[in-house]
């Protein structure tokens, strides 16, 4: 009998679509809310993006109560704090957090503050601390990369003690995720291109890493699959409401993919590189991906190999002789990479960022190994390991 | 029919054997920690006091170790002395048997999720790899291979038969101290 065994968990509602936003005032109304806070940031608010979202709302009647704007791009215990206070003042009874992963983020552990009481979000920190359900909670993407509207973790930045507090329950999972491609339309092209690799990357280490799933399987395909198709498009053509809503959807499917099954290598790098070298998390997947899947390809040959058809299409994948697709689908990825380099300087080495020392190598090989995501990784990684690959990327 | 009158002795073997295997490998821990600078590499990293911790849910056997500095472990059998700062939990015996009988790798066991961890990730990460490295040293290179996600390249045989009998000598002592105690 085989010991494989697998979960997967995922209650969001996706509303997806032309005039998806819309549909938020009935949504909410069927959960009883009809005092609703958005949380958001300035950049959000600067593009005209809260627009659309009001004036869904307000047509059918439905008053925001409170609009948040000033969440910080690594948003902290005080600012999670002080939002819960306005909304208490407020007597609002449901959240929208409209914005990429720090606005959903904050969003998330202001619900448990102002569903659990207190004032101190750190009592909550860690796994399984919620029981119970919380408050009505609707998230509004407007980047397609992270996923956080189908993820059930939140991080939180303690500035007294100066660490990132988790949060993991699947209490955290908002109620509904509205996708509309009117949010994204007006990202810049260095930023959609860098969450698209996000998405890419989720997608590509959900389906190779330890805990891929049949069930994940199947999302992470469907998203590369989306990316692969649309992300050139979409750089060519930003207006493209159609490609827009592809790479949106695809970065929801993603997440739903790598929220269960988990990541690997590429974000433990990740994770260090952003935290020593403060770099976009989307640019170090993009950076990372085909160097760890290099490193990985005799782990990961088949599953690799598979991703081809979805990277590439159907002729590629049946012209190319098994053996060959594992390095036909790295090659792939770097063909996007140079593609995105090409159209709006992607850097695709740790040199082209411009932003890391070579002497910093040795202190993100080292902060990687105790990532978490490390754990998922198909191969056993030590520090010389993470070293070789860092150094590849490099130049 | 047989199966049903076996089974309440199933469980209690399944139980015996992951008690006996939790005294084993606290004794262990502790005794690696004395024996091996990389292991010590590892745990310098944890807070002095540091108290970790495996069990099973929801009140199963478990296994107590601390930090006491420099990278050295103590092993405090199955009663902390306060509330643990990192706790890898199994979620029934049935998973628990099925990693410390190596049918299962600890990281897969990770990735089936039968486990949770309740504390810091990075630190679980950390004892994580000095559970591998353990492991790796006190069993034989077949068994290991089925424990951990891959064996050490750089371990080789005399150093893996020195620093094992070292490991065992040490837990066997530790065992006669408690019982003579």
């Amino acid at each position: 009998m085989t010991n494989k065994y697998y979960e997967f968990f995922c209650p969001v509602k996706v509303i997806a679509g032309k005039a998806a936003l819309e549909h938020i005032p009935f949504e909410l109304t069927g959960l009883a809310a009809k005092r609703p806070m958005i949380v958001t940031d300035k950049g959000v608010r600067a593009a005209g993006l809260l627009d659309p979202v009001i004036a869904a709302c307000e047509e059918s009647g439905l008053e925001i109560v409170s609009i948040y704007d000033d969440v910080p791009p690594d948003s902290s215990t005080t600012v999670v704090r002080d939002i819960a206070t306005v909304y208490r003042k407020e007597k609002c009874d449901s959240i929208i957090a409209v914005g990429g992963g720090s606005a959903i983020d904050t969003g998330k552990a202001v619900n448990i503050l102002v569903s659990e009481g207190g004032d101190d979000i750190a009592k909550y920190s860690g796994a399984g601390i919620l029981k119970h359900p919380l408050k009505p909670f609707f998230v509004v993407p407007t980047t397609a990369g992270t996923g956080s509207e189908v993820t059930s973790v939140a991080v939180i930045t303690d500035e007294k003690k100066g660490v990132k507090l988790p949060f993991t329950s699947s209490f955290l999972l908002p109620n509904a995720a509205i996708i509309d491609p009117r949010m994204t339309l007006t990202l810049p092209p260095h930023i959609t291109a860098a969450t698209a690799m996000d998405a890419m990357t989720h997608a590509v280490e959900a389906f190779t890493c330890m805990a891929k799933n049949p069930l994940s399987d199947a999302y992470a395909t469907a998203a590369i699959k989306k990316v692969s198709q649309s992300l050139l498009s979409v750089m060519d053509n930003p207006k493209d409401e159609n490609g827009r809503l592809e790479l949106a959807q695809a970065s929801t499917m993603a997440g739903i993919a790598f929220s269960n099954s988990m990541v690997g290598l590429v974000h433990s790098l990740g994770h260090a590189t952003g935290a020593i070298c403060h770099l976009p998390h989307g640019l170090c997947m993009s950076l990372y991906l085909p160097y760890v899947l290099e490193f990985n390809i005799e782990s990961i040959r088949e599953p690799l190999g598979e991703l081809l058809l979805y990277l590439e299409g159907p002729e590629v994948y049946s012209a190319t002789p098994a053996a060959r697709r594992a390095e036909a689908s790295i090659s792939a990825i770097r063909k996007l990479r140079d593609a995105l380099h090409k159209r709006c300087e992607l850097p695709r080495t740790l040199k082209e960022t411009g932003k890391v020392l070579e002497s910093q190598l040795e202190a993100i090989a080292e902060m990687a190994l105790d990532d978490g995501s490390i754990m998922f990784n198909p191969r056993e990684v030590t520090k010389e390991d993470a070293l070789s690959v860092l150094r590849r990327a490099w130049a | 029919m047989l199966v049903k009158r076996l089974q309440p002795m199933i469980s209690h073997a399944r139980r015996s054997y992951v008690e006996l295997m939790f005294q084993v490998m606290g004794r262990a821990l502790q005794a690696i920690s004395e024996v091996d600078e990389q292991t010590r590499n590892e745990t310098r990293a944890l807070p002095e006091g540091f108290l970790f911790e495996m069990q099973v849910m929801p009140n199963g056997p478990k296994l107590i170790v601390e930090h006491t500095g420099d990278g050295k472990l103590h092993f405090h059998g199955d009663s902390a002395p306060r509330p643990v700062d990192l706790s890898i939990q199994f979620k029934h015996m049935a998973h628990a048997f099925l990693v410390l009988s190596f049918q299962e790798k600890t990281s897969v066991a990770f990735a089936n999720d039968r486990m949770l961890v309740d504390g810091d990730v990075s630190y679980a990460v950390r004892m994580t790899r000095v559970l591998n490295r353990l492991e790796s040293f006190i069993l034989p290179k077949l068994v290991a291979q089925r424990a951990v996600k891959e064996y050490p390249a750089n371990l080789h045989l005399p150093e893996k038969l020195i620093s094992g009998a070292r490991i065992y000598l040490k837990v066997a002592t530790n065992f006669v101290e408690t019982v003579r105690a």
